[in-house]
């Protein structure tokens, strides 16, 4: 199963965590001078140092739908999706391990976990890390460290990124300044999908700014640390919506969950503002009826390459997709019988 | 009057923005700090500074660039990386290197713009295993000596023989 089939430690605030390793192989070049020709010897040394445990899917074989799929799950980024140059994802799903082969770096290794779970991603991100240094001439400098195409990922190549879900903190208008006293310890929040993707749902993504200078437990620690502060302004806040408020967010949750359930044709748009109201109750034990599994699972599938990508008809317009969106929603959401 | 941001003396009279992982930062700067960072160009035909050139948002790809300005002597126009034939004008021009040997051949100008980004120069942490090894194997052999020299020095020859053979020892594996 994947990382949003399952729920995780702290899922009231924590979606998953994530690590990413930037590696190098020496003797070729970055970016637009990689010819295709290094390109594709690159995807080759990898696939063999990676061995039978992965399987390798080459991009320029996919359709923009099924890339778009990926990138909805967070095994690729948006841009490696966009590249042009032969490149391919290497995923081993039971270990939650998937590896870009030239994408800006030759070498984009992440692991993903559900729920906040940092040092255990980050375990299997080296386990596999040292399977490619044992068979690769890994780009590596004394001082520098790691070497990278961007010098913002020079040193450990580390990002650390965590997933939350923090809508007190954003119902209090608190994530600007938060994104401000974050930026003064070296760590940034961004939306879910990136870079100037925007917060949909009330989903943040927190990481470190800073990959060189810091041993690579020193920035686990520090976003840990960070994060743990954040989960419990965010519980706090929440705790403190009582009596008249109290009833007023218990409404609309419900009206969310109502939406959710019969409506006919949902957006996307208007998906991430129902789905932050159900989020809440769940977390809130205010609706029980839905599992964290089937809405974590549910963000992900809804998305509009996900939705459509195993239809054998798919969805001509807008507002065909909007009917299919609802349908599935709708269908994942039944109430089943007891018994 | 707005004193400039950098130098804290002259008059800020450029506003430059500029957005770094999404992180939107400004800055009031004077004239000579805004030359001196390349964010306009030296007034070098007579025409006075490129009109546009400070106009321009400046994007995430291209900030090694133009918050540090180019490198003017006439040495780093002429080097090239033997990895992958990039010159320093095309390292500022897009924000990144052309291949890993570039933070070699351009070490020097790089390290002001990755001091700028990390606010250090220095990899601490994980390295690769060979790597590894052999920069532990050469902190064996400073912290042998070292001791060795002290053994000498205190006059604890038993130490001091014992320290020779081990660092012979180490040397002869080196060659084998």
């Amino acid at each position: 199963m994947a990382w949003y089939q399952i729920k995780g430690a702290e899922a009231d605030t924590v979606i998953s965590s994530r690590i990413r390793l930037a590696r190098n192989i020496n003797g070729f070049a970055f970016g637009k001078k990689l010819t295709e020709e290094q390109a594709k010897n690159i995807l080759s040394q990898l696939e063999q140092a990676l061995g039978a445990d992965f399987t390798r899917t080459d991009l320029d074989a996919l359709s923009p739908t099924a890339a778009r799929a990926l990138v909805e799950q967070h095994f690729i980024s948006p841009e490696f999706a966009a590249q042009k140059n032969p490149r391919a994802l290497f995923r081993c799903d039971n270990k939650s391990l998937y590896v870009m082969g030239c994408e800006e770096d030759h070498i984009r290794l992440q692991c993903i976990l559900p729920g906040l779970a940092l040092q255990d991603a980050y375990r299997f991100a080296v386990a596999c890390d040292e399977t490619l240094d044992a068979a690769l001439d890994i780009a590596f400098d004394e001082k520098l460290g790691y070497l990278t195409h961007c010098p913002t990922n020079l040193g450990t190549g580390l990002r650390a990124s965590v997933m939350l879900f923090l809508p007190a903190l954003t119902e209090n208008r608190m994530i600007n300044s938060l994104s401000h006293q974050l930026s003064k310890i070296g760590l940034t929040i961004r939306g879910i999908y990136g870079e100037g993707s925007a917060a949909h749902g009330c989903l943040y993504q927190i990481s470190n700014q800073i990959t060189l200078g810091l041993s690579e437990e020193d920035i686990l620690h520090k976003l840990n640390e960070t994060v743990q502060n954040i989960i419990n302004k965010e519980r706090e806040l929440r705790a403190r919506v009582t009596g008249e408020a109290a009833l007023i967010r218990e409404d609309r949750i419900h009206r969310a969950e109502g939406i959710l359930r019969y409506a006919t044709r949902i957006s996307s748009e208007e998906f991430f503002s129902l789905y932050k109201e159900l989020k809440l109750g769940i977390a809130e034990g205010i609706i029980t009826s839905i599992s964290a599994e089937t809405l974590n699972a549910l963000l992900i599938a809804v998305m509009p390459a996900q939705l459509t990508q195993n239809e054998a008809n798919p969805p001509k317009s807008i507002a065909e997709r909007d009917a299919l969106r609802a349908a599935f929603i709708k269908k994942a959401l039944e109430v089943k019988p007891h018994g | 009057m707005m004193k400039c941001e950098k130098c804290n003396e002259k008059e800020a009279s450029f506003f430059y923005e500029e957005n770094v992982n999404g992180e939107k930062r400004s800055y009031h700067l004077c004239r000579a700090c805004a030359e001196e960072l390349g964010l306009i160009t030296k007034n070098k035909t007579g025409f006075g500074e490129d009109p546009f050139s400070a106009l321009f948002p400046v994007g995430y790809g291209n900030f090694i660039g133009d918050i540090f300005g180019l490198p003017q002597s006439l040495g780093v126009k002429a080097k090239k990386c033997e990895g992958c034939s990039a010159t320093w004008q095309d390292i500022a021009k897009s924000g990144k290197v052309g291949c890993p040997l570039c933070y070699g051949t351009f070490g020097d100008e790089l390290e002001r713009s990755i001091r700028s980004i990390h606010g250090n120069v220095t990899h601490v942490g994980r390295a690769p295993a060979a790597r590894l090894a052999a920069l532990e194997k050469k902190t064996r052999m400073a912290n042998l000596k070292n001791a060795l020299k002290t053994a000498i020095e205190t006059e604890n020859f038993e130490e001091a023989a014992h320290l020779r053979d081990e660092i012979r020892a180490m040397e002869n594996g080196e060659k084998e």
